[in-house]
């Protein structure tokens, strides 16, 4: 598989003097949705902010093949669409549609193609018409999908999302994680959302500390309670609850629960029949 | 949550609202320096006629206007009364050591009442078009673009402000803080001011990331549609005319 992302012994330390990121090492795949997890403070934003070079601290970070230098960070930018956690930091302009061309504007790409760009990207995240509105007068969860959408107006390869989930009511949140998974990019995404994570992701790297501390299938990080709870973090409650129950497999969602559930029914209805 | 919107009431049907922002900026910007330059009361109190006039053709509700006017009346006010009092001139009436001249009380009522008019003007010009398309049209009239973006980002972000400040101040009142004339009370006011401060840094850094990570290298690259029809030229004639009576009539009376 071709490697979009290559991390070598990144390090990154603040100027107060936080340390961090301590020697990360990591791979991300073409066409794969990844999960970054780790409790508040071990570095996932920081290591966010590492793959379209907004930081760059020492050792190697190379996307889509290239070596992230200060001279090519601008292009790669286009290709590396970053969602910050907070949307009122993202959506700065005074109207939707001016803050969805102003990075394919930046990316020099002709105006004349802008609007396309625009209409596409609102509606893939199912916000046709909202090109006028003022940002200041959506709600929170309109917000998240205006800030998700700035960025596919770029068109990118690689989707990178800070904490999607977060301050979103239940809809708009289950609204989110639906689209999240529509999306047919190479994704990235930092959250304390495991459900999100059980959802949408099939690889997770477990952050800690400013190091990686776990990489792998979503299933067997998500169902290692221990590893979780050594690093303040939490199962999703459907692995809880199946862990409690000493079940052998476990299931990650609600969809998966469905046919355990039936199994049960089913077999207490035979044995209401036969006796 | 209540908040100051200028523009609440753009969305009107009237010439003015349908003119095109360039022209009308452009040509209330030249009757708002005519109405500078006047120094005689009579043609002062014709601009401030026809200021209320047009106010009134805008459509925008007058309580809206008069809310808004308290704070320029009370501003004005205070100039005014030190005006009157401090210029010296034929006296027009005495109070103890205090008196009113003729000459200050005339040069206070010619500044008040060109303050009045410019601020009256300042509603069907930027009253009548949203706040965005008003700053698009900044633009599109080439005003330098730190000026454009410092209007647009503070526009943005007053909204945010304004509300996370009233936050803090429920957050104060539910553990007992009271507004007082006291130190306490400005202590604790001096604090949230700074921690307000604080905050808007913290997010200008984040905005800044985020505008970086969109391609953002200094320079704002912008689409502006606007086109001019005769329409506009006629009306930003016909405001532009207005200036200019005023000032002819400045010289000639």
């Amino acid at each position: 598989m071709r490697k979009v992302i290559e991390i070598k012994g990144l390090s990154y330390r603040y100027a107060e003097g936080t340390q961090a990121l301590r020697g990360v090492d990591l791979e991300v795949f073409w066409g794969e949705s990844m999960a970054l997890i780790g409790p508040n403070g071990a570095g996932k934003s920081t290591l966010l902010l590492h793959l379209n070079g907004i930081l760059r601290g020492e050792g190697l970070v190379k996307v889509l093949g290239k070596k992230l230098t200060k001279g090519n960070a601008r292009g790669i930018r286009g290709k590396v669409g970053l969602v910050f956690q907070d949307p009122e930091d993202q959506l700065f302009s005074t109207t939707v549609f001016e803050d969805m061309a102003f990075g394919p504007l930046n990316m020099g790409h002709p105006k004349e193609k802008i609007k396309g760009r625009v209409t596409r990207a609102l509606g893939q995240v199912g916000m046709e018409g909202y090109e006028e509105r003022c940002p200041h007068h959506l709600s929170y969860g309109e917000k998240k999908r205006i800030a998700l959408a700035t960025v596919l107006s770029m068109e990118p390869e690689i989707l990178v999302l800070d904490e999607p989930t977060s301050n979103l009511d239940p809809s708009a949140r289950r609204s989110l994680i639906g689209l999240l998974k529509q999306l047919k990019l190479t994704k990235v995404v930092a959250t304390h959302d495991m459900e999100v994570v059980a959802e949408v992701c099939e690889r997770v790297i477990l952050l800690s500390r400013g190091e990686v501390v776990a990489d792998g299938g979503a299933r067997e990080i998500l169902t290692d309670v221990d590893l979780l709870e050594a690093h303040e973090l939490e199962p999703p409650p459907v692995v809880r609850l199946f862990r409690q129950m000493g079940a052998t497999e476990i299931p990650l969602t609600i969809e998966e629960v469905k046919p355990f559930i039936l199994e049960e029914v089913l077999w207490e209805r035979e044995g209401e029949i036969s006796s | 949550m209540h908040l100051p919107e200028i523009d609440k009431y753009s969305h009107l049907q009237s010439y003015l609202h349908s003119w095109d922002p360039r022209a009308k900026i452009t040509s209330f910007s030249f009757l708002i320096l005519s109405i500078v330059l006047l120094g005689k009361l009579p043609v002062a109190l014709v601009g401030f006629v026809l200021a209320s006039a047009l106010v009134l053709s805008s459509r925008i509700p007058l309580r809206f206007i008069f809310k808004h006017l308290r704070w320029v009346l009370l501003f004005v006010s205070v100039f005014f009364i030190l005006m009157s009092i401090f210029i010296p001139g034929q006296e027009l009436y005495r109070f103890h050591s205090l008196v009113i001249s003729q000459e200050g009380l005339q040069k206070g009522t010619l500044i008040a009442v060109k303050a009045l008019t410019i601020t009256l003007l300042i509603f069907p010009m930027i009253g009548t078009t949203p706040f965005p398309t008003t700053i698009k049209a900044l633009e599109g009239l080439r005003v330098p673009h730190v000026l454009v973006q410092i209007s647009a980002f503070t526009y943005r972000y007053i909204f945010l402000s304004i509300a996370e400040g009233k936050r803090m101040i429920i957050a104060l009142t539910s553990r007992g803080f009271e507004r007082k004339t006291d130190l306490h009370t400005l202590q604790t006011l001096g604090k949230l001011i700074g921690m307000m401060f604080v905050r808007s840094y913290e997010r200008t850094e984040r905005v800044y990331q985020a505008m970086v990570s969109r391609g953002y290298n200094g320079e704002m690259v912008t689409m502006n549609e606007f086109h001019l029809h005769g329409g506009d030229i006629g009306k930003a004639i016909f405001i532009s005319l207005l200036g200019v009576i005023l000032i002819s009539l400045e010289v000639v009376l």
